[in-house]
């Protein structure tokens, strides 16, 4: 075995890749493997069965093909392997190179290991290592330890593959019996049709199945082989080995390129037999990033120059021709039924214009509303204007006894002017105790907050019952009893003279 | 050289490599997931069937789901991973390796219809035992593959040893199949190993056990270690 002519590719796999790898290796040599295959196995089948007919036992064919297969298994193995390590043998080579192959484990597999689902990993350990039986088991122990599932899998696997495609077969020509041919029932066609000519229909199943069996048998075979290479390279590195013996001749090469420069060089220059080790380069990112122009980059710069100089591909061009201003309207063809199309045409034409002048005449209404047309007409102002009025009613200047005047209002029930006459006084009463510019736009809370600056807190807490009575009153339309609104006369701010 | 690899270069000049998946482990996969939609559906089947004609009915739906519905809903939310694939560490995805998109999905598993035939998968198994990517007929037509998901299995680390630097300069390759040699070498005898380590003689300029560390010390300094 010559490990640098494998044609594989060697690398580390999980066991379930290297199954892929068998059946890559098998569609790769698909010519040779199954030439060979059929050139070895026909004429046993033939056999077979051909016993079996005359001992009087057609299922005897079936059974004994079915129990060939540890042999059959040789052809493929012996095809696989040759074209792995050298090249595919031509079908004759294979047939002869049988004798080469050991037949004592064939012969266990065709005995006592028939049943065993490890066959597919066991062929090519038997097979073609050939090593002497008591070193067999010991490497067996050793190949077998990570591969039992897969190759338990691989069986089963394989066998339902060969199941699939014996049953694919029957349904196929199932499907394609014309119907008044087809047995009424399953029942009818097995216990009629299949045992009134049993021979027949055990010798097409044997055919089919032992078409089934050429498909399925050197994937089998294919894969347990690729089991075996993958267990070989995880245990033996081979892939490593590879490429250390490249290695390894490349710089054999190279060491005799060298002495033969040294024989060559030395009676010709005396200094040139001490070589001077040759430095590693070192490079800098001044070389790595901005390389000086070097032959070949001139080379390229001239070739793109040359390019460039091409009229098609650069350089300007001054083109001058006639044209017409006007480009005549190449003539309509005229077409009678296109007149109602053209008709519906110009409706919609102009029931789009009137949509556009649609929208625009909503966008001036639009606009002319919110510009100021509508100012009039805001029921906003209106409802400012009857506050003032009524706020409005009551004399301009305070009256000098503000409380009296409130409660003539109070009691004519003019009980919003009364609390409105209550603020303005209370308000006015704070303005002048604090010296302060009477402002027309104080709101309530600011008078709340002058009021905090008051030095006295029972005022600032009457200020404050005041203006919440005036707030609920004017804003709630809740108004306070006459109680509570004769205790908001009494005292200080609308009765100076009693609260000092 | 044979493998059974889907190289593809990205425009960025970056090889990705998809691991096609044979028949058999995608007939291991099919299985898982058969049995897991016949155990949902037996779950189903047995509540709903005392419920009479309408559970029935609601029965019929869900096998429905689960003949159609359950592949595509398992590759879209899933990762292109159905149950049984995602047990098996397979994946689905398009030809050019990125996620599968729910058009070929469909189209892949509508077409199981045709790959089903005539009843037992003959003719899927038939397009995947062809076919160098191991596609069925539906992937062929969907533009997708299955491909493995998981990582290929890595050695161990590199154990730590004096760096020596390299007495020359070699290629990439060269300096992975050190790194390889340093990661693995644990898993090897010590008789291969120095087996391994006298091919390289021309290289270290000397053998056996002073080989191999000689090797490790120069997988070291490629690691960029001390």
């Amino acid at each position: 075995m010559e490990l640098e002519r494998i044609s594989v590719v060697l690398r580390p796999r999980e066991s379930r890749e290297a199954l892929d790898l068998g059946a890559a290796m098998l569609r790769a040599n698909a010519g040779a493997v199954w030439l060979a295959w059929f050139a070895f196995s026909v004429p046993l089948f033939v056999l077979c069965n051909a016993l079996g007919l005359l001992l009087g036992l057609p299922w005897l064919g079936l059974l004994l093909v079915w129990w060939l297969k540890p042999l059959f298994d040789r052809v493929p193995l012996y095809v696989l392997s040759r074209a792995v390590f050298d090249r595919a043998p031509r079908w004759r080579e294979s047939l002869r190179g049988q004798r080469a192959l050991p037949w004592g484990p064939t012969m266990a597999g065709l005995s006592w290991l028939r049943i065993d689902s490890h066959r597919a990993l066991r062929l090519p350990l038997e097979l073609l290592e050939g090593a002497p039986r008591r070193q067999r088991v010991a490497r067996w122990k050793v190949l077998r330890r990570k591969l039992v599932g897969e190759a338990s899998l691989l069986a089963w696997g394989c066998l339902q593959f060969e199941l699939v495609l014996f049953l694919s077969a029957w349904l196929l020509a199932l499907w394609l019996l014309p119907q008044e041919w087809r047995p009424a029932s399953f029942a009818d066609f097995f216990r009629h049709e299949v045992h009134g000519a049993a021979t027949a229909w055990t010798l097409a199943a044997s055919a089919v199945d032992y078409l089934a069996m050429s498909v399925i048998e050197p994937l089998y075979v294919a894969c347990g082989f690729a089991l075996y290479l993958n267990r070989r390279t995880e245990l033996e590195a081979w892939d490593i080995d590879l490429a250390f013996r490249r290695l390894r001749a490349r710089l054999q090469d190279l060491g005799k390129l060298l002495c033969l420069l040294l024989c060559l060089g030395l009676p010709l220059a005396g200094h040139a037999a001490t070589p001077t080790p040759k430095a590693a380069p070192v490079s800098t990112p001044q070389q790595v990033f901005r390389q000086p122009l070097d032959d070949g980059d001139q080379r390229f710069a001239a070739a793109a120059a040359q390019v460039y100089r091409d009229p098609r591909f650069g350089g300007e061009r001054h083109v001058r021709r006639w044209e017409l201003k006007y480009a005549s309207r190449p003539a309509q063809p005229v077409n009678m039924g296109m007149a109602p199309l053209r008709l519906l045409s110009g409706v919609l034409n102009a029931l789009l214009w009137l949509a556009l002048a649609a929208a625009v005449a909503a966008l001036a209404w639009f606009a002319w509303r919110w510009s100021g047309g509508l100012r009039e007409q805001s029921p906003l102002p209106s409802f400012e204007a009857k506050l003032s009025t009524t706020v409005d009613a009551t004399p301009e200047a305070l009256p000098r006894d503000v409380a009296g005047a409130a409660r003539e209002l109070w009691q004519a029930q003019r009980r919003r002017e009364a609390l409105a006459l209550l603020y303005r006084g209370c308000a006015e009463r704070i303005a002048q105790q604090l010296q302060l510019p009477f402002a027309v736009d104080a709101t309530e809370a600011d008078w709340l907050r002058h009021a905090t600056a008051l030095d006295d807190p029972a005022r600032t807490r009457r200020v404050a019952a005041i203006v919440r009575t005036w707030q609920f009153a004017a804003y709630a339309g809740r108004y306070p009893d006459q109680v509570a609104f004769e205790r908001l006369l009494d005292g200080w701010p609308l009765q100076p003279e009693a609260a000092a | 050289m044979l493998d059974s690899v889907r190289e593809i270069e990205t425009p960025e000049g970056i090889s990705l490599r998809l691991r096609a998946v044979g028949p058999l482990p995608r007939a291991q996969a099919w299985m898982i997931d058969t049995v897991i939609r016949l155990v949902l559906l037996m779950l189903g089947m047995a509540p709903l069937s005392l419920l009479g004609t309408g559970g029935r009915g609601v029965a019929m739906l869900l096998m429905f789901a689960l003949l159609w519905a359950y592949w595509v809903i398992c590759e879209l939310w899933l990762d292109g991973q159905s149950l049984g694939k995602r047990a098996l560490g397979l994946r689905v995805v398009n030809l050019d390796g990125t996620p599968v998109t729910w058009l070929p999905s469909v189209t892949r598993n509508l077409l199981r219809v045709v790959d089903a035939l005539p009843g037992v998968y003959g003719v899927g198994l038939a397009s995947t035992l062809v076919d160098p990517c191991a596609r069925r007929l539906g992937d062929i037509v969907a533009g997708t593959m299955v491909v493995y998901a998981k990582e290929l299995p890595i050695g161990h680390q590199v154990p730590a040893a004096p760096a020596q630097p390299l007495p020359v300069p070699l290629a990439p390759e060269e300096q992975a199949a050190l790194v390889d040699f340093a990661e693995r070498a644990d898993r090897l005898t010590p008789q291969r190993q120095e087996e391994l380590a006298n091919l390289l003689e021309p290289l270290t300029g000397c053998r056996d056990t002073a080989a191999v560390r000689r090797l490790l010390g120069y997988a070291n300094s490629l690691l960029g270690r001390p």
